[in-house]
Formats: C-alpha cells, structure tokens, sequence
C-alpha cells in the first residue's frame, strides 16, 4: 500500500480509534496510555509526512468502500446529531440552521453534482504540512496536559462517574478531524470535518454540564452552524460557477470578474470568521472560557480557530486584487484593534488570552486581505508561532489556575514567589507575544510593512500593537511582582504538565531562531504558485527590496544581552536587600505599611484596565456594530 | 587604584543629592530649605537635587524634632539610602529638640536616632548655612574616603 | 566588516557621550529659562559616575534584570541605527527597552513604582503608534524603511512630511519625559509620585536606566535628523531647533493627566498624521 495514504489513513484515523477505545476502556491507565500513544502516532506520522510533501492522491475509497459514499452517510449522520441537539435543547436557530444545512446537502449531492466531481481527494503541500505539524505536536501536546489537569479537575469539583472518557473521545477525535480538514482537497470531505470541529466543540464547551457551560456550548453551536450554513451555501455557488468541487481547482484565475464566483468565496470566508470568531461572532469563542483550561487551549491555538485562517489562506489566490481582497484586509485589521482594545479592559487572565488569540487571528486574515507575497509569508508565520505561543499560555494560566484558584490577572501578582518556573515560563511565553527577535514579532514586522500602503490597515495595525504591548507588559509584570524570596525553589508540578510547558517554551523559542529555514522550506513553495519576489536570506538577514529583519544576528546579540542579564540577576541576590519605597512607613511585609496604631495596613495599587476606555460593556456593542458593518461590506461588495 | 577613588569621590562630591525630611518642625526651616532651590540661591549650580526618595539620595536633610511616632521613619528612610550617605540635622529642634524638647513625646535631636554628620544651628538657619552644612559634609565624606581605614566604619 | 566593527563602536560610544552632553545641555538651558545659573554642562555624567560607585541595594533581583534588558535594548537600537538598518525593526527593538523598563517597576511592591509602570504603558500607548505612522510616511514617501536608502533620498524629507514632524515632536516630548507629559516619572513630582516608575532603582542601576534613556534620547534625535538628511548644516539647525523647542515647551506647560495625554496625543497624532498620510498616498 502506499505509504502516504498509509500515513494520512494514521493521521485522520488513529485519533478516532483512539477516541473509541478511550470510551470503552475506562480506567485511568489504560487511557493515559491509549492518549500517549495515540499523540506519539500523530507525532510519528506527521513528522514521516515532512519528507514526502507536497503530493496528491486520488484516494477513491477507503477498505474498498467509495470514500464519498462514506462522506456522505457521515455528513447526514452529523447533521442528525446536530438537530437532536437542537431539539433536545429547544433551539431554534440550531434547529432551523441544521435543516438548512440538510436541505442544502441535499440538494448538492442528490440534485447538482452528476457523476465524479474530484479527482484528487487529498491534496498535501506544504500549509497542509505545517497545519498538520501544529495540530499533531501542540494538540497532542495539549492531550498529554489535559490528563494530570482532568484529574485534578474531577477531583476538584467531585465528579463522579468519571467523565474523562467522554472528553478526551472528543479531544481525540478533534484532532483527527483537524488532521481530515487540512489534507483533503474535496469540499464536500472538508464540509464534513467543519461540523466534526463544530459538534466536538459544542461537546468539549458543554463538558461541566452545569448551566453557563450548556448556554454557552449552544451558542457556539448555533453559531458555528451559521458558518457551516454559510460554507455549504459557498460550496454550492462555487459548484455553479466552476463545476468542480476540488479547492485546489476552484481559484483558478479569471474567474475573479464573476459576481457570483466572488459570492461564493466570500460566503467561504464568512464561514472562516465565524470559525476564527472574528467580530461579530467573539461571543462564542469568550463563552468557550467555561470549559476546563485544555479545552480553551485546543480551540485558541492549534484547532478549531485555526480552521478559519487555513481556509482563508487557501482562498486568498483566488480573490487577489479584488474589493473582496481589500475589505478582508479592512475587517481583519478592524479585528485586530479591537481585540487588543478589548484586551486591555480585561484583568481576567483567560478573557485577555480569549482576546488576543481574536486579534491575531484579525491580523492574520488582515494579511490575507492585503495579498502580496510578504503579507501571506507574514500570515503564515504568524499562524506557526500564535499557535505554540498560545498553547504555551494557556497551559500555563491553567496550571496557575489550579494552583491558585483564580483566573484574575491582579491575583497572580506576585505569583513568582509561589510557582516561580510556571510564572517564568509564563513571562517567557510573554516576551515571545511581544518583543523581538522572537517570531511573533518577526511577522507582525513583516505584516506592518507589507500593509504600509493600505492606509485604513496600517492605522488600525499601529494602534493595535500598541494596545497589545500594554495588556502583555502589564501582565508579565504583575507576575513578576514579589519581593526577594531567597533561594530559587521550584514548584511541584505533575510530570506531564513540565513535558507540555517544557517542550512549548523551548520550540517557540526554537522556532524563532529557525524563522529563516522555516520560511524557506514550508512556506515559500506553498506561494511560489500565486505570488513573487519576496524575502531572501543573506547572512541571517531577511531582506527584500525595502526592510530588513536581521533575525539571526538580533538572536545571538538578544542571547548575549540575556547571559549578560543572568550575570547581574545572580550577582544581585548578593546585594542589601531592601524593601520597597512606602514613604518610610515599610514593615517588612510585601504591600504592607505601618498604618495608625502601628497596625500593618494594605497599599493596594491595581493594575489599570482602563475599564472607562476599554471596558467590555462599553466597546462590546460598538465592535459588534463595526464588525457586522465590514461583514456586510464584505458580502455586499462581492455582489 | 588610588586614581580612581580619587576620581569616585570628586564625583560624589560634585553631585550630592538630597532627601528632606520634615521630622514635625514648625516649616521654618524647610521654607528655608526650599529657598535653596530657588533662583536666588542656584544649588543646582553645584549639582545639588532635591530628590524625593531615599533610594536616590546621598545626603538627608533632617528638620525638626524626633519624636516617638516620626523615629521609625526617619531610621526607615536611613536604612533605605545607599552608602555612601550623610545626614545633615537643621536648626534647633534638628539639632536638640529646640523648644520642644521637654515635651511628652520628643525623643530630642536628630543625634538620639542616626549617626549625624553636620549640625546647621539656627531658627531657622539661612539658605547659606544650609548650602555650607551640605558643603562641609562633602568634605567629611572624602576625607573619610581618604583614610582607608575608617572607610569601613562609615 | 571594519566598517562595521567601527560603526557598532561610534553607536555604542556615541550614544552615552552625546546623551549626556545633550542632558547637560538642557539642565543648563532650562536653568535660564529660570533664571538661574544651573549646573555644568558634565553634571549628567558627575551623576552616574556617582550612582554607579554607589551602594546596590535591591528591592527585587528581577528589577536588576530588567534595568540591563533595558540598557541592552536600547544600545542595540542605537547601533542598529548606526549601521543603517530597517528602521521599523529599530522601533521594535527600542520597544523592549521600554517594556522591560515597566516590567521592572511593576516587579517592586511600591504603588509609587506601579502608578509610574502603568502611567508609562500608557505614555507607551500613546506614542508607539505615532512613531509607527512617521515611519510609513518615510516608507511612503522613499520606498524604503531601510536608513540606507532614506538618507540617501535626494529631498529634505520635512517639505513633503510637515505634519509627521510635528507628530514625532509629541513623541518627543513624550519620550524625553518633558512637561506636560512627564506622568511616569519627573524630578518635580515628588508629592504625586516619589520617582514614579523609577522610585525604587537605585544606586547603579538607575546610572544604567539613565545611561540607556541617553541611548534614546539621540535615537530620537537621529530619526528627527531624517527630515533633513540633505546637508549637515539643515540636519544641525533643524536637529538645534527642535530640541530648544522641546525644552520650551516643557519650562511653559504643566503636567497633565493620563486621560488628556492620550485623548490629545491620538486625537491630534493621529489627524495629522492622516492628513500627511493620505497627501503622501495620492500625491
């Protein structure tokens, strides 16, 4: 058999047996070792896969049955678990969106499409590569934390049967599902991994069963029913208009002139946003917070929101040039400053990740829209890096959060003295968000100076990375914020929850001293096809006709500055030390000072949110109104 | 070697920055202070800053008299001064408790709670004997510098 | 290589020895402004020769951290700029001077320390953008972020980016801690704010955050000599100009709050800097 159907059989399936035999074999062990293992073949798999992109294959069926056949059966089956939930819930908007999508599926595959439509299924080039890289190692990575912090949560909150086999099935069977959704080249094939995503979603959100959880689980389905409805609507026009369904084949050029073929694509992308929860659609992505910290974790960094961005990038070709390309941009942009805006009001730690996962994912699709060269290279990056950095963070706010009971900002001050390798860790997943030579930024410059020309986007960019850097130094600072605790005593932690954080902080760092090598070997062949002249590597330098990003001299120099740093830190600690300035009233104590009757009384100095600016109640409606307004430009002006 | 303490020291001198503490006097001597600061006086001619925060400062100007409730603070601030560091006590109640010093709750001059360097007599003292305390000092300092040996004592 | 063995060597010379003379040079002209006679022109150094020898006292290591990430950061970006290079990177990297600064501050337990970090993440906000948006126009206009190629453009760049001059003045002003924007940190705030975000560096290591904020200080003045690169002559009298005007400015105004700071510095930033832009786009 051939090796690459082998691998993606693995890739898509493995996940799946994995999730069944985690519901049937029930004990603790077997289903650490069933979740190891299964993250230990994707990893495997994935990593076999590099040497063998890009590549097609037809694969028309699978264990002799017709794979369409199987799509088919399946898609109609997800549509019925869908629509019993509507109904179990009594909600409309699932219930109706479903019939819809029902109808609409129908109609496609009974009525529109005669005879074979695709000849080449699976479609593996290098952003199906790097997609299938970050879903396989940081999902999997996730998977591993998610077993000591279920654990934990169970314990906790004394749940009893254990719901653990039923959340890592969907966990599991995410991953897979992923894995189906970026290496198949049939609409129909992805069609059907875009309501896996949705209905395993809807299940992880849900999870606790208590009542946010279940309100804000519906809301994601009813929501990401829309984009599912929006996406078939997409398939179907596309249908008309091109007469195939392969998605390679769809963005072929000339084709940007018709009216309907733009609709079709744009109703792709709205499909997009509401996976990437770009404004108006936040709300579902904010209501995900309910679900156990891995859960957030999977949907903000390597999964799910995800989706969104690699469809977009797929499509980006195909309306270049276009009013759709330039409102893309526009509402990407408007994305990313809201976010951060939005993140700055916020002292609760998971709402700020929620936040700026949001307004990255804005600058990314800002990319997209601005479609040059420089601008998808940017993108890409930003979508590697975002998505291990993310991981990162929210790994780390869930191990503080069970540490410390609160997901609050202003109660991780000082965190550094009770968990000071998480709190490093964290404040290092920080400075990767937000300062150079680490990757983030490597792309954020690359997206600046590749919008330069677009006025509306640069303005919104400039202000938004302002915005980001306040919310990120804010934060790192808090952490950081303990007095002289004396001799360096690492915290306590599960074994797994080190073999998640670890591995993330190390790679994304590791990452960003490979961005060249990066650039070169997954992500220039990918543009080669649609775009020209970009960047080119010259002594560590990237460099194009107008800027240059001296990666690796600013990574050896940022390296010497750090030891240099780490001297002076240890020599420090042999310094007086003093408390801090509390006008000659100190006691000894962190915060406190002698107050009347020589009591120890607190100084309180919060952080400042800005609430009056930036706080959620006043911006929500105004960002909703923005964002509903540039979505309707978006499909409006592709009419 | 010797260059370069040389070298430290007419720095320090060129450059004393001050802390002002008001231990409770009577805002005499501190207008006085102040009046330092202004055109007329120039004490940034010879670097001199008020700075308000001990962490930055070289020398502290203390006036007023120690009481029970204030020593804390004052030896707070003290201890918050990098070395090298002088204390300068100004006027009466600086130097002794001045009319106060029978009171209930004085603890007398500044000498009582910190090592003082240099006492400005007056109620309250001119601008000018201040600017010289300040100045006398500086030269305590560098010749205490000088003089290896009683280095480690101050 | 020599040649850019030499130019790192002039930046990481240049930088403390013309910042502080550049120091030196405002202390002694807002003296006159005042009537006074005020300092020698080498005060700022007597002072961190000073603070350098001085006892180190630590309220929290990671502060020590921060202050040589800062001194790091922003001698980098001096050098940088030295050796030509993309000016949008430059900005980054003097950003992380800037944060560590803050992060620093809010690593001590005193609320003077944190109103001055948080006062300066606004002044931060503030700014950054405006900075940003200078830069584009320079792109816009040149077709370049690289130093290279804007200096060599063939035009003083202040007849085609007026209003972005202005806009960089506010950034300025901000940056150089001058009224009425010296919220985070002033020698004349003692009863607001102690030291503000400096309150609890001492000893050494505020001699590094001083000698650092040098590094600034004329980075910010070689991107201000960008608007006239043409001839050294213009470069000096623009460069002399704007530095008298900063100084006036700070003797002539009060300091405001955070709240006016940033509603006037975008509101009226960001106007001109849309007006500049939007002249530079169609012309």
């Amino acid at each position: 058999m051939d090796m690459r159907a082998v691998l993606i059989a693995l890739l898509v399936l493995a996940p799946l047996i994995g999730a069944v035999l985690c519901t049937f074999l029930r004990t603790q062990a077997v289903r650490s070792a069933i979740v190891l293992a299964t993250g230990a073949i994707l990893v495997v798999s994935a990593a076999f896969l590099v040497p063998l992109t890009p590549f097609k294959l037809s694969l028309a069926s699978v264990f002799g049955l017709d794979l369409h056949r199987i799509v088919q059966v399946a898609d109609f089956i997800l549509l019925l678990i869908i629509l019993y939930y509507g109904f179990k819930h009594r909600h409309l908007a699932i219930i109706a969106l479903g019939l819809f999508q029902v109808a609409m599926l129908v109609t496609l595959e009974f009525f529109l499409v005669s005879g074979p439509t695709v000849y080449e299924r699976v479609n593996c080039d290098q952003l199906s590569l790097m997609m299938v890289l970050i879903i396989s190692i940081v999902g999997s990575i996730i998977c591993y934390q998610a077993i000591p912090y279920m654990r934990e949560h169970e314990h906790h909150y004394q749940v009893a049967p254990s719901r653990q086999p039923r959340f890592f099935f969907v966990m599991l069977l995410f991953l897979g599902a992923m894995n189906g959704l970026v290496l198949f080249n049939d609409l129909t094939v992805i069609y059907f991994f875009f309501e896996v995503t949705t209905l395993c979603s809807f299940l992880l959100i849900g999870h606790d069963r208590t009542t946010i959880a279940t309100q804000n689980a519906l809301r994601a389905l009813w929501m990401n029913s829309a984009g599912g409805a929006a996406f078939i609507l997409g398939i179907l026009a596309v249908y008309r208009e091109t007469g195939t369904l392969e998605l390679q084949n769809i963005l072929l050029p000339g084709l940007a002139g018709s009216g309907i073929y733009l609709l079709a694509l744009a109703l792709l992308c709205v499909a997009a946003f509401i996976k990437s929860a770009q404004f108006p659609f936040q709300s579902w992505l904010l209501g995900a917070m309910v679900a156990p910290t891995p859960v957030s974790a999977l949907l903000h960094s390597s999964t799910m929101v995800k989706v969104g961005i690699y469809l977009v990038l797929r499509l980006a070709p195909g309306f270049a040039g276009t009013f759709l390309s330039q409102s893309v941009a526009v509402f990407g942009a408007f994305s990313f400053l809201a976010g951060a805006a939005l993140a700055v009001g916020q002292s609760n730690g998971k709402k700020v990740l929620a936040y700026s996962t949001i307004s990255n994912l804005g600058l990314i699709f800002a990319c997209a829209g601005i479609n040059t060269a420089e601008s998808m290279i940017a993108a890409m990056l930003l979508l590697m890096f975002h998505a291990v950095i993310k991981a990162l963070l929210f790994l780390s706010v869930g191990a503080i959060e069970q540490r410390i009971a609160s997901r609050d900002i202003e109660d991780m001050r000082g965190l550094y003295a009770v968990m000071p390798v998480t709190a490093l860790i964290t404040v290092t997943g920080v400075v990767m968000m937000i300062m150079p030579p680490f990757g983030v930024l490597l792309s954020k410059w690359m997206a600046m100076e590749a919008a330069a020309r677009n006025l509306y986007v640069i303005i919104m960019i400039a202000l938004a990375s302002a915005l980001t850097v306040m919310y990120w130094a804010r934060w790192a600072g808090t952490l950081m914020s303990d007095p002289f605790a004396g001799r360096f005593r690492p915290e306590r932690q599960p074994v797994l929850t080190w073999l998640a954080l670890g591995p993330l902080c190390a790679g994304g760092a590791a990452l960003s001293v490979f961005a060249p090598w990066l650039y070169m070997g997954l992500i220039q062949p990918v543009l080669s096809g649609s775009y020209t002249a970009s960047y080119i590597l010259k002594a560590g330098v990237l460099e194009n006709a107008y800027g240059a990003f001296a990666i690796l001299p600013m990574c050896a120099v940022a390296l010497l500055g750090l030891v240099v740093a780490v001297v002076a830190l240890k020599r420090a600690f042999k310094s007086r030390i003093v408390p801090a300035y509390m006008s000659g009233l100190q006691t000894g104590q962190p915060f406190f000072f002698q107050g009347p009757m020589n009591q120890p009384v607190k100084a309180e100095a919060r952080n400042y949110y800005l609430d009056s600016i930036f706080g959620e109640k006043r911006l929500t409606d105004w960002v909703n109104l923005g964002g509903g307004i540039l979505l309707t430009l978006i499909l409006g002006g592709a009419l | 070697m010797q260059a370069v303490k040389r070298f430290i020291n007419r720095m320090r001198s060129k450059s004393p920055w001050l802390l002002h503490f008001d231990c409770g006097s009577c805002n005499g001597c501190d207008i006085e202070i102040l009046a330092c600061l202004t055109p007329v006086y120039d004490v940034e001619r010879f670097g001199i800053i008020n700075v308000g925060n001990p962490f930055h400062a070289d020398v502290l100007l203390v006036s007023g008299t120690v009481n029970h409730r204030n020593k804390k603070v004052l030896t707070n601030l003290h201890a918050q001064m990098p070395s090298p560091k002088l204390v300068v006590a100004i006027g009466a109640c600086g130097l002794s408790g001045g009319i106060f010093r029978e009171a209930y709750n004085v603890v007398g001059g500044i000498h009582k709670v910190l090592p003082v360097d240099v006492y400005v007599p007056g109620c309250p003292p001119k601008p000018e004997a201040i600017i010289d305390g300040v100045v006398l000092g500086l030269q305590k300092l560098q010749r205490l510098h000088e003089q290896p040996s009683v280095e480690k004592e101050a | 290589m020599t040649r850019t063995a030499i130019l790192i060597a002039c930046g990481l010379i240049a930088g403390p020895i013309l910042g502080g003379l550049v120091s030196g040079m405002d202390r002694i002209l807002t003296a006159r402004m005042q009537s006074r006679i005020g300092p020698p022109l080498l005060q700022p150094f007597y002072d961190v020769a000073k603070l350098l020898f001085k006892e180190s006292l630590v309220v929290n290591v990671w502060q020590v951290f921060c202050a040589y990430c800062y001194i790091a950061a922003s001698s980098i970006a001096l050098v940088l700029f030295f050796l030509q290079s993309d000016l949008l990177l430059i900005l980054f990297v003097q950003a992380v001077g800037a944060v560590m600064l803050v992060v620093g501050a809010l690593s001590s337990t005193s609320p003077y320390s944190h109103i001055g970090a948080h006062r300066e993440l606004l002044q931060i906000l503030s700014y950054e953008p405006l900075l940003v948006l200078v830069v584009v126009g320079f792109y816009l206009e040149t077709g370049s972020f690289k130093l290279t190629s804007i200096y060599a453009w063939r035009e003083p760049l202040l007849l085609k980016l007026p209003f972005l001059f202005i806009v960089l003045g506010y950034v300025l002003t901000i940056k150089l801690r001058k009224s009425p924007f010296d919220l985070s940190t002033c020698h004349h705030a003692h009863q607001e704010l102690v030291k503000g975000l400096l309150t609890d560096y001492s000893g050494p290591f505020l001699a590094l955050t001083e000698i650092a904020h040098w590094f600034e200080v004329i980075l910010l003045l070689g991107i201000c000599s960008l608007f006239w690169a043409t001839n050294w002559f213009g470069m000096a009298i623009l460069l002399v100009a704007t530095y008298f005007l900063e100084v006036l400015v700070d003797n002539i105004t009060s300091r405001m709050n955070w709240r006016w700071m940033l509603s006037y510095v975008w509101g009226v930033g960001l106007t001109l800097s849309l007006v500049n832009l939007i002249w530079l786009h169609q012309g």
